[in-house]
């Protein structure tokens, strides 16, 4: 009697025929090396390999993968590979009308996508030369500073999470979750909120809202000081991010880096006060700036930037004005042809668009500028000599987004 | 700031330094680019040291490469449109030897618009596996997809079943304002009027028309 493990058909087993199925793969010739660059990175020294870290590695944040030559445990070079998440949306932008832009620009920064939706928001309203209601204008500011302070929390959480401590993140997402079920309340979704509108935003402000924020305002912050008694003076957390993956300013500028990381170097470049947008130079606050460079001044900064947001937050609620948060604007929107820069500072640094309108409903051309593209650029220069492990912890301490990566 | 960038740049600008809004503008040559950005990068009265941004841009009628640049000196952003790139094989000095952070963004416009950048190390697709054929932001791009059709005709793949005969033969060009581009009413005929109004004629007939596409420098 034959058991079933003799019944497997074997490769060996002549009469069985082996075919590999077409895949998309076919069509990509084997790897020669296209640039200068790629020749160099390909070619293998004495003792060193090639390892793929990603793209579904869970520590890189979405879908980033990296191509690390290492010699040992240390990180020789790395080349990191995008597009996994790629979805065109300049050239979908270029399809839609203005309103389709703000809800197409929500995914791109999904850990706080109050952002990435003003982007083309902002830059219609530059185009149209359209003054917002005031109390719009400070509900944008609530929305964006609460959302700042979301970003802020589980970045502290996922930080420590990438380097083995699972409590933090914890905290990290209670604090987010709050908050998200607020902005719920107040915009009808949880993560891709859809909120703004060219010319005001989409709805008052309303009770539910407001008795949660009550709610939170009145112990704000005890959830990241909690995160911060766990990590500041941690002996395992502090080992792996102090004096590693240090930046200095002028590379961080020459990489074109913004927010944090730059911030972390001694650049107070923060562009609600470099260039200031909305309401924010009606509202007191600092643009805290460190001067090490290193993964923990940039999580120390972190903890820095939520007290300052809840600074704004508790400004903006004094100082609520009344009125409408909408001004009066046709359905569709025909935007005077021109070309327009805006810019605003998302949790992750300079979120910028650069629009060219031909007169149309539909924007002729949407740039959308990523801050994590230019900051994750430095990641070479940054790990290249390190030990793998320590990878992890610079790339979360850069904190990326692949959504906006990608776009 | 506005005459100090006129009297050190005027060799290298096609029109004097415009200002737009919150933005200082400046329109030079790619020849130019170099020496001009180096100038306003390293020049102690200018000091537009953070790159901003840096993206192509396809008029219809030439390519372009657009800087946003910016100075502790001066809460205003300085826009460099290097301009006049030929469509058919456009090139433009890299600015890598001044921000090395402007490779990712050469190689995405590179990926985007097939624009070629010398000087950068690295120039390779970006977002697109590297055996890809075409650049999707150019506006001679044909999507092969029934989302190509018009505004808000996407979603109709996910309502009614897609019928072979449907697909489109003709790519869509929507180009400069100089020449008003539109599709037709079935979404199969691309129609160009030099005038800026639909050839409402060649619209019917389903004719293509090729328009004036010599309107000077592109959108306004």
């Amino acid at each position: 009697m034959t058991t079933d493990r003799e019944r497997i058909p074997s490769l060996d087993d002549p009469d069985v025929l082996v075919q590999t199925p077409a895949t998309i793969y076919d069509a990509i010739p084997p790897l020669t090396p296209r640039t200068e660059r790629e020749a160099e990175f390909y070619q293998l020294e004495d003792g060193e390999m090639f390892l793929n870290l990603g793209p579904q590695h869970p520590s890189t944040h979405g879908v980033l993968r990296v191509v690390l030559k290492i010699d040992g445990e240390k990180v020789v070079d790395l080349d990191p590979v995008l597009g996994y998440l790629h979805r065109g949306v300049e050239k979908i932008c270029e399809y839609g009308d203005w309103h389709h832009a703000i809800s197409n620009c929500d995914p791109l920064e999904y850990v706080a996508s109050m952002f990435s939706e003003a982007l083309p928001v902002l830059t219609a309203e530059k185009l149209l030369g359209l003054a917002v209601p005031r109390r719009a204008d400070y509900i944008r500011v609530l929305a964006w500073e609460l959302n700042r302070v979301a970003s802020h929390a589980l970045f502290i959480g996922w930080l420590a999470l990438d380097l083995g401590g699972i409590t933090p993140i914890l905290y990290g997402f209670a604090e987010r979750d709050e908050i998200m079920e607020m902005l719920a309340a107040l915009t009808g979704q949880k993560l891709l909120f859809n909120y703004l509108r060219i010319g005001g935003v989409n709805g008052d402000l309303n009770h539910d809202f407001m008795s949660r924020l009550g709610d939170w305002m009145s112990r704000a912050g005890k959830q990241v000081d909690s995160q911060a008694t766990l990590l500041n003076e941690n002996e395992i957390f502090v080992n792996r991010t102090k004096g590693l993956g240090v930046l200095d300013q002028a590379t961080a500028l020459r990489f074109g880096m913004s927010g944090p990381p730059l911030r972390a170097t001694g650049a107070p470049y923060d562009v609600r006060r470099a260039h200031p947008y909305s309401v924010y130079p009606e509202l007191e606050f600092d643009v805290p700036t460190r001067t090490d460079g290193d993964s923990y001044g940039r999580y120390l900064l972190h903890i820095e930037e939520i007290k300052q947001s809840l600074r704004i937050i508790d400004q903006v609620l004094h100082q609520m004005p009344d009125g409408p948060v909408m001004a009066k604007l046709p359905r569709l929107i025909r935007v005077p042809p021109g070309r327009a820069f805006a810019a605003l500072e998302s949790p992750r640094g300079q979120y910028a668009s650069y629009a060219i309108s031909d007169g149309s409903d539909q924007p002729f051309r949407f740039r959308i500028h990523d801050p994590s593209y230019f900051n994750l650029q430095a990641i070479g220069d940054l790990t290249r000599g390190h030990l793998l492990a320590d990878i992890i912890a610079i790339l979360a301490s850069l904190d990326p987004v692949m959504g906006g990566i990608d776009k | 700031m506005l005459r100090q960038l006129d009297d050190r740049l005027s060799e290298h600008l096609v029109v004097p330094a415009e200002v737009m809004d919150d933005t200082i503008e400046l329109i030079t040559w790619p020849a130019s680019l170099p020496a001009l950005m180096r100038t306003v990068r390293e020049d102690g009265d200018l000091r537009f040291e953070l790159l901003a941004d840096m993206c192509g841009v396809d008029t219809g009628v030439t390519m372009q490469v657009v800087y946003h640049l910016w100075s502790p000196l001066s809460s205003d952003w300085l826009r460099v449109i290097a301009d006049g790139l030929s469509r058919d094989d456009p090139r433009v000095p890299s600015v890598t030897f001044l921000w090395p952070g402007a490779e990712w963004a050469e190689r995405e416009a590179y990926d985007m618009f097939g624009i070629e950048f010398e000087g950068n190390r690295d120039l390779r697709r970006i977002y697109m596996p590297p055996d890809y054929l075409g650049f999707p932001l150019r506006k001679d791009f044909a999507m092969p997809d029934d989302a190509s059709r018009g505004p808000g005709e996407g979603i109709r793949h996910m309502e009614t079943p897609f019928a072979p005969g449907d697909v489109r033969r003709d790519p869509v060009i929507r180009t400069s304002p100089g020449a008003g581009a539109r599709i037709g009413p079935d979404g199969e005929r691309l129609v160009i009027a030099a005038s800026g109004s639909v050839d409402k004629d060649a619209l019917d007939s389903g004719v293509i028309v090729e328009g004036a596409l010599d309107s000077g420098r592109g959108p306004a």
